[in-house]
């Protein structure tokens, strides 16, 4: 039994990852309408950033503020000079330009900063035990500050006067602009919104792992998978995909493996498109 | 150095073939294939298991590559073309990631990351003679791959699926099945894939998993989006671009020896972004110039 | 690591000054010339500026005393971006357009594999640092053209074994990156371990780039070991010696050289690093041919010599095939040289440390051994190093060797 809670706990604390970087898709996809490659590379970008902070001043709040500040920039400069141009244009159009986007910032992270690894430099802990499991105090501050993110997520969006005319956008855009939301200003603050939280999953990927250049591209397609899985535009979907599709790698490990788990995030994704094409959490679209 | 230019023109032929295939799917057709890759893999290793393990003409491990890249295009086309074409390309590309997983742990059929190596060449032969006549080999199926796209093109099927790609509800209107039409447009482009990688199997003489990331894919991708999509002169072209680029920034290294190499391996992925993002905002139509109206 | 932009400018600048000298006493033979062929980005990025710039050093230090048999050496650099396919096209463009007659410094062994059919249709050498037990052989080496200046990875694990006795351990298990360097040193030990009659107890293959490596360790600890064998790289141990420290694991490990090395220590701190074994060819640390290698790499690189193995191995490549060229005599092709390589540098010969002291030897009409900065530098009848291995302990934050293994 203990096992299996300890592949469970295994499962949750991989994805809160995935779902972080899929709450940042949802966004994007949800509003603008495209599903946006240059998130991973956003996510190296909040965690340079956010080293950066965290060396000079030693504290990881100021870091990850710092992180989430760079994010937010990226983000924003992305909508301003590649995604606004093309906003008439098929979405396989932005989906190449995002890709496009995300080279870019590797690029430059790579001159910046070199390829070898960096990682933050927090103090390690042993851990507290539950019966015969293992539990991380580091994991529990994650999984807080991840609430904390989901939360701060759904209060911009359900209780401020932008948030609302943001979700207007996301169900109808056509009405939205009869109604005179002026996409432009929603835009904005949906792209620094999504380059926040894309920086914070970044973060949060790079404290448990290590940072380098390629870290965030590599977490692309099971948060992709996510996103799709939780339904396009919802932050709960998201997050609680990404943690589904976390539990059910490594919970299957035992059967598949260690190489066949990640084809499962793809897997479960198709399943989820047959049977229900909108996701979990979704709701009904009409015809794009 | 008439030898090196040689083995760039026949890399050249190779992706063409790539991005003749995914001319047909993407500029024709409509098609967000993400995954072009996967079925490049396909091929690339059913050449190389047949040639090596299998014992078999290199022919019998071409067309078998074609063959099975086709018919593992078949399952994906039921599945994935009921679905929005971002969807579409999310799917494809964790097909391909799917691909690769399946050759990196089935061991005991593609060696798994050890990879195969000592796969015979198409012309065996040491010089430029054996070289040219591998040009000449992967060039006579490149021109094969032109004429059938351009009977393609001209024939009635050709004029569907332009329809459907133009006008996808139309076409359901008039009684069509546009999803049937969409599947064998990726069976055709995945065939193309899949002889190109045998070709390329044949000619780097090793494959192994690592060689078939979805970077392969986005390269294809920068190729015929430079060129033109959906214009044969354009996936030439791009793609003739595409290895100029990628292997000129090694002589560009000689111009500039302040650059170091490990700067330049990040210049040129961050050119390749570049090209992607001022392409598709200033000349969504490529080089050669967009023959069809999409927007 | 960083790669400064002096170095490389130094490193341009020396082979702008190789192609301006004026010809002076090489006036006679030509040149010869090596393709420096590097993984300068990619996987293999920490080493190969390194490796490329210690290629371009001992150049230097054998033209300054005079070339090998009249001949200068030459040098054309190039990165294989640690991909086959980049790789095969930047060994064409070195045959081809630079007519280089050896190949120097390829390092993973998918590299390797690609290059070497080249390296046999050109009828010239190829010197690598690559693990896979398949380049030994035919097809790869089907002329003895390969010289391979790492231990293969099955020597690896071998040493691996022979430590895991040594040290008392009865029940180890293993953990391997999936790739074949990984795979190649658990497997080398699990055949070792096994011969000797014992057993391992689980064995684990990984994916690189996961958010987590939890369910893998935890497969691993189900087990109860008391060491684990990791075949892996800096990135993964540096993570999965996190998330063990973490969960509590009370384990010790055996880790190849240059995934636990200074930056690993650095990257998690002295108490979850403490007590990891940590193995890797005995660099030549006492030799005069370590010496000037380190003064070289500290010139270059503003870093111990120590601290990049595979730069000490291109380094020796560089001397010994010089060496070969002028144990051969002026004019000698391929052939020839490679016939003089274990000649020159194996035992039964007066132990030199440098070219000049070779040469000056070779001159005299005496038999030498090189003995290199990299290893003893002997070569079996495959063309493999056969070299001794190092036994670090990580005792509070620092690496310090305790003895030595030899297979």
């Amino acid at each position: 039994m203990a096992f299996w809670i300890e592949l469970l706990i295994s499962g949750l604390v991989a994805g809160l990852v995935i779902g972080l970087s899929a709450l940042s898709i949802t966004l994007v996809f949800g509003i603008a309408r495209f599903p946006n490659a240059a998130t991973g590379d956003t996510m190296t970008v909040g965690a340079y950033g956010a080293l950066l902070g965290h060396r000079a001043t030693n504290s990881l709040l100021v870091g990850g503020l710092t992180g989430a500040i760079a994010g937010a920039i990226v983000g924003f400069l992305g909508y301003w000079f590649i995604f606004r141009k093309l906003a008439q244009r098929s979405n396989v159009a932005l989906l190449v330009a995002s890709i496009g986007l995300a080279f870019v910032l590797r690029a430059i992270l790579g001159v910046s900063f070199g390829h070898s690894q960096q990682v933050f430099q927090l103090p390690l802990v042993r851990p507290w035990r539950i019966g015969d499991v293992p539990v991380h105090p580091n994991d529990l501050v994650l999984a807080g500050a991840c609430a904390t993110i989901l939360a701060i997520v759904f209060a911009i969006l359900h209780l401020t006067p932008i948030g609302r005319r943001m979700r207007a956008v996301a169900d109808d855009p056509a009405l939205a602009r009869v109604s005179g939301i002026s996409p432009s200003s929603v835009m904005t603050v949906l792209w620094l919104l999504a380059g926040a939280v894309s920086a914070s999953a970044g973060i949060v990927a790079g404290i448990k792992t290590v940072v380098s250049p390629e870290m965030g591209w590599d977490l692309l397609l099971p948060a992709f998978a996510a996103a799709i899985v939780g339904g396009i535009g919802s932050p709960v979907g998201a997050v609680v995909a990404g943690l589904l599709i976390g539990v059910v790698q490594e919970m299957a490990t035992p059967f598949v493996g260690f190489t066949y788990k990640i084809a499962l995030s793809f897997l479960l994704m198709l399943v989820v498109l047959l049977v229900r094409p909108r996701g979990l959490f979704g709701k009904l679209e009409g015809a794009r | 150095m008439e030898a090196y230019l040689i083995a760039i023109l026949i890399v050249t032929a190779i992706y063409v073939l790539l991005s003749l295939g995914l001319t047909l799917q993407y500029g024709l057709t409509g098609l967000i294939n993400f995954g072009h890759v996967g079925f490049f893999c396909i091929g690339a290793y059913a050449a190389a298991i047949l040639s090596t393990a299998g014992s078999m003409p290199i022919a019998v491990g071409l067309v078998a590559g074609m063959l099975l890249a086709g018919l593992a295009a078949i399952p994906i086309g039921l599945v994935a073309l009921r679905l929005r074409d971002d969807y579409f390309a999310i799917v494809t590309l964790g097909f391909s990631e799917t691909v690769r997983l399946v050759i990196t742990s089935e061991g005991w059929l593609t060696k798994g990351v050890q990879g195969i190596p000592g796969i015979p060449k198409l012309i065996d032969g040491v010089g430029t003679g054996p070289a040219l006549m591998i040009l000449a080999l992967v060039g006579f199926a490149n021109i094969l791959a032109v004429i059938a796209f351009l009977r393609i093109v001209k024939s009635p099927f050709g004029r569907m699926i332009e329809a459907i790609r133009d006008n996808e509800d139309a076409v359901k209107a008039l009684g069509k099945d546009p999803a049937r039409f969409k599947i064998q447009v990726l069976v055709l482009g995945a065939v193309l894939a899949g002889l190109s990688g045998g070709f390329y199997a044949h000619y780097i003489g090793y494959v192994s998993p690592d060689q078939f990331l979805p970077i392969v894919t986005f390269y294809v991708w920068m190729a015929i989006i430079m060129g033109g999509v959906g214009r044969i002169s354009g996936a030439l072209v791009g793609t003739l671009l595409l290895m100029g680029f990628l292997e000129g920034s090694r002589f560009l290294r000689d111009l500039l020896p302040f650059i170091s190499a490990v700067e330049m391996a990040s210049i040129r992925i961050g050119a390749v972004g570049l090209a992607l993002i001022l392409f598709t905002i200033y000349r969504p139509q490529g080089l050669m110039g967009d023959y069809t109206r999409r927007k | 690591m960083t790669i400064d932009r002096r170095t490389i400018l130094q490193a341009g600048a020396s082979a702008l000054a190789l192609g301006l000298a004026p010809q002076g006493a090489f006036a006679q033979a030509e040149a010869y010339r090596i393709g420096a062929l590097n993984p300068v980005t990619g996987a293999g990025s920490p080493y190969g500026s390194g490796m490329a710039e210690m290629i371009f050093a001992a150049v230097d230090e054998v033209n300054a005393a005079g070339g090998a048999a009249g001949r200068r050496l030459q040098v054309f650099a190039d990165d294989t971006q640690t991909n086959p396919q980049s790789a095969v096209l930047a060994a064409k463009k070195l045959i081809e357009v630079n007519k280089v007659n050896a190949i120097l410094g390829t390092w993973s062994s998918g590299v390797s594999l690609a290059v070497i059919p080249l390296v046999n249709d050109a009828n010239i050498l190829l010197m690598h640092t690559s693990g896979a037990p398949a380049l030994s052989t035919p097809p790869a080496n089907a002329k003895g053209y390969g010289y391979r200046f790492q231990a293969t990875n099955d020597r690896f694990g071998r040493a691996f074994a022979e430590i895991a006795v040594k040290e008392g351990y009865k029940r180890p298990a293993t953990m391997a990156f999936n790739n074949a360097s990984g795979i190649g040193n658990t497997q080398g030990f699990k055949k070792a371990w096994e011969a000797k009659g014992n057993k391992v107890l689980a064995e684990v293959v990984y994916e690189p780039n996961q958010p987590s490596y939890r369910a893998e360790l935890q497969k691993v600890l189900a087990a109860r070991p008391d060491v684990i064998v990791m075949g892996s790289f800096l990135p993964d141990t540096t993570i999965i010696l996190r998330e063990a420290f973490q969960s509590g694991a009370n384990v010790k490990w055996i880790i190849p050289g240059w995934a636990a090395n200074p930056q690993l220590i650095r990257a998690l701190g002295n108490e979850a690093t403490e007590g990891v074994i940590s193995v890797d060819s005995v660099a030549n640390e006492q030799s005069a041919s370590f010496a000037r290698y380190d003064a070289a790499y500290r010139k270059g690189q503003s870093q111990p010599g120590a601290s990049n193995v595979y730069a000490a191995m291109t380094y020796d490549m560089v001397i010994t095939l010089a060496l070969a060229i002028e144990a051969a005599g002026p004019g000698a092709g391929t052939a020839q040289i490679n016939a003089k390589i274990r000649e020159v540098a194996n035992p039964a010969g007066d132990k030199v440390f440098s070219f000049a002291e070779g040469k000056t030897a070779l001159a005299a009409g005496k038999k030498i051994n090189y003995e290199g900065a990299s290893s003893v530098l002997d070569f079996d009848e495959f063309g493999d190093v056969t070299p001794d291995f190092g036994v670090f302990f990580i005792t509070k934050g620092q690496l310090e060797r305790r003895y030595v293994v030899k297979i």
